[in-house]
């Protein structure tokens, strides 16, 4: 992978025409894990979703190397929030289709349904999303991230509606990303686990 | 110039705003008032009757500035939107806010006048004529604006820059609509009844000194009623800041 | 190509969900039933509302189906999922409104004769009756779009959509209503569909731009 480095720098966001938290400062290289932590409504959401280029900051913001343009930002990256991006309608396999070829990637059924293996989701290709139970829902979008297979993760409390093995699969799969050389920014308000593996750790504070 | 320059910051920055406008409020009030009664006084009682509508059309001393009024706020609101929008200046949404409301009200009594007019010129509170039609879609405009805003009331910058936007959309379609009715009504109705004989009717200068004048209350009245809710609308969003506390220490 | 794979993914959820095509059209039916009931069923009478009614009926089964073409994509995530691709956020609004248009503008039209026919519509006024709103419905999803942009994170956006589009689909139905009117009375609508068509063209140009630009407040 091309060595490509995200500064956030004194970065924050608003609502309301308030800030929502205390200038955020993070250099994430490839091969490192930042974790976002702090209580509810502290703008953990707000800050990820800007980061993914969804928001805006108020103040300072994000810059990314070598190439610091949001169409080179947004080939590096992938965002998966709370709302997880699936159709319901549609099912796993046309999900996961939609998701790559909007991104670009041409791809076949075969590595298709091969990537909903990889998230367990194995003779689900024709289920509707809509079928799946949230746990399952989770694995769908996350089978996006090692299709696209960006550098950067961005993901808003992945570990929420994961049951233990889920999260056991979840935290291998950042863990090889990581080690492979990818980046991931994560929140996750009380998971110890993560906490400990971090390389950064930002804990959002009242402005 | 470079007053004028230093002016113009001043009055962008909300604070100085406020200080600044707080000085205009009484004589804005005071003129308005005082134009009002003198321009009521003169058009209900002095100003000669109309050798065809006798005494009815006095209601025009009301509606025409109402009228002239509707537009001109929604105008006011456009270009507000604009630099709300393209600046993000927060005085203009202030200004855009606090407009919204004053011109909905112009343009209802503009539409009341002109329906308790239009019951002994035409024989009917309502006709579908191009003015009547267009200042009715011009109050669906205002009601749009304050309708947005007030639907994103948890996030008042939201709210304000979704109303720019839709008083920019607004601003754009007027000139449609107002076409496309004018339009409608000449292709329906045959030419319909002007009620003024296209403004041109009134030559006299004892009829058209309390127009004016009235007119001049108007605005005055709504410079006054405008600036008054933007302080309080600065005041309401800018609520953390520091200088609102302080004015209501040194007060 | 991006715009046809959105395209291609709106038009699939929509036949996934058949009720959202057939509803519109159940509605007019529904609601042209009680014009004969509160009117009379006298063919004179009908006949003489005919042109304004099926274009009113048409403008409001639209109306009625405008609030979600952003708002479930907001609320699924999959709005962050396109934005984020690096496609241009106007493009993908005219994606999104001509696959809007595919769903309940095409079935209005096709469903339109139907109406009239109820309504006495005179048989000369058809062919205008399809033209103008197969120019005027491409109209009703671009607007669309715009209305639907500006109130996707509200809960109950609907009727505030209706005052939002109102004043901007009002000049469409003076011109397409018109349009039919005027050849059942026997005179040339070229006037009126130029006008249509010239309605068109703005929209075309610049509802993307205020759509676009709606959904980037709305998600900052």
């Amino acid at each position: 992978m091309q060595s490509t480095i995200l500064h956030i720098s004194h970065a924050q966001c608003q609502k309301g025409g308030e800030p929502l938290f205390a200038p955020v400062d993070l250099v994430l290289q490839p091969g490192e894990m930042a974790v976002v932590a702090g209580n509810n409504g502290s703008g953990k959401t707000t800050l990820l979703e800007a980061v993914a280029g969804l928001g805006s900051f108020c103040q300072g913001g994000i810059h990314f190397a070598p190439d610091n343009n949001r169409d080179s930002w947004l080939q590096h990256s992938h965002y998966i929030g709370h709302s997880l991006g699936n159709k319901a309608s549609l099912t796993c396999l046309e999900n996961l289709h939609f998701a790559a070829t909007i991104n670009g990637i041409r791809t076949n059924e075969q590595q298709l349904s091969d990537g909903l293996a990889q998230v367990g989701l194995h003779g689900y290709e024709y289920h509707y999303a809509n079928d799946l139970s949230a746990g399952q829902k989770k694995r769908l979008s996350l089978s996006r991230l090692l299709l696209l297979n960006k550098t950067f993760w961005l993901l808003d409390e992945p570990f929420v509606n994961l049951d233990q093995t889920g999260c056991d699969w979840l935290f291998d799969c950042i863990s090889k990303h990581i080690s492979q050389g990818g980046a991931a920014l994560l929140t996750a308000h009380d998971n110890k686990r993560i906490h400990q593996q971090a390389d950064h750790f930002i804990q959002l504070q009242r402005p | 110039m470079n007053k004028i320059v230093k002016f113009y910051h001043e009055m962008g920055s909300p604070p100085s705003f406020y200080r600044i406008t707080g000085h205009w409020l009484k004589p804005l009030l005071i003129l308005a008032l005082l134009l009002t009664v003198y321009g009521l006084i003169d058009g209900l009682f002095f100003a000669p009757p109309d050798y065809q509508q006798g005494d009815s059309y006095r209601i025009m001393f009301v509606h025409v500035p109402a009228a002239w009024m509707s537009m001109f706020i929604y105008f006011i609101i456009g270009v507000s939107g604009i630099i709300a929008f393209v600046w993000r200046m927060k005085v203009a949404e202030a200004v855009m806010m606090a407009s919204a409301p004053i011109g909905a009200l112009f343009t209802a009594l503009t539409l009341l006048t002109g329906m308790l007019w239009g019951k002994p010129m035409w024989g009917t509170y309502w006709d579908w004529d191009a003015r009547m039609t267009s200042e009715l879609i011009l109050l669906f405009l205002y009601i749009g604006v304050m309708g947005i805003y007030s639907a994103y009331d948890d996030d008042p910058r939201k709210a304000a820059r979704l109303a720019a936007l839709v008083a920019i959309i607004g601003l754009i379609n007027l000139p449609i609509i107002r076409y496309s009715v004018e339009w409608w009504t000449s292709i329906h109705q045959g030419a319909s009844i002007s009620i003024m004989g296209g403004n041109s009717g009134i030559k006299e200068w004892s009829m058209l000194r309390p127009l004016l004048v009235m007119a001049l209350a108007t605005k005055f009245y709504y410079l006054y009623s405008m600036l008054h809710r933007a302080r309080s609308y600065l005041l309401r969003t800018e609520q953390n800041k520091s200088w609102v506390s302080k004015q209501f220490i040194e007060n | 190509m991006r715009f046809w794979i959105l395209l291609q993914r709106d038009v699939l959820v929509a036949w996934r969900k058949k009720s959202n095509i057939y509803q519109p059209l159940v509605f007019q039916l529904l609601i042209v039933t009680m014009f004969p009931l509160g009117l009379g069923a006298g063919a004179q009478t009908l006949q003489k509302i005919a042109p304004a009614v099926v274009w009113i009926l048409a403008l409001i089964s639209t109306l009625i189906t405008l609030e979600n073409i952003f708002k479930d994509d907001y609320e699924d995530g999959s709005l962050a999922l396109y934005t984020l691709s690096g496609m241009s956020l106007p493009v993908a609004v005219i994606a999104k409104a001509a696959a809007h248009w595919l769903t309940t503008g095409l079935p209005v039209i096709i469903f339109a004769p139907v109406i009239a026919v109820l309504l006495h519509l005179p048989a000369s006024a058809y062919g205008i009756l399809m033209l103008s709103l197969l120019i005027a419905t491409p109209i009703f999803s671009l607007l669309g779009t715009v209305g639907s942009a500006l109130i996707m994170n509200l809960k109950n956006g609907g009727m505030l959509l209706s005052v939002l589009i109102m004043p901007l689909l009002a000049p469409v139905l003076i011109f397409g209503a018109g349009a039919v009117l005027e050849t059942t009375l026997g005179n040339t609508p070229v006037g009126h569909i130029t006008l249509l068509a010239g309605c068109f063209v703005l929209s075309l140009t610049l509802a993307p731009l205020a759509a676009a630009a709606a959904i980037k407040v709305n998600l900052e």
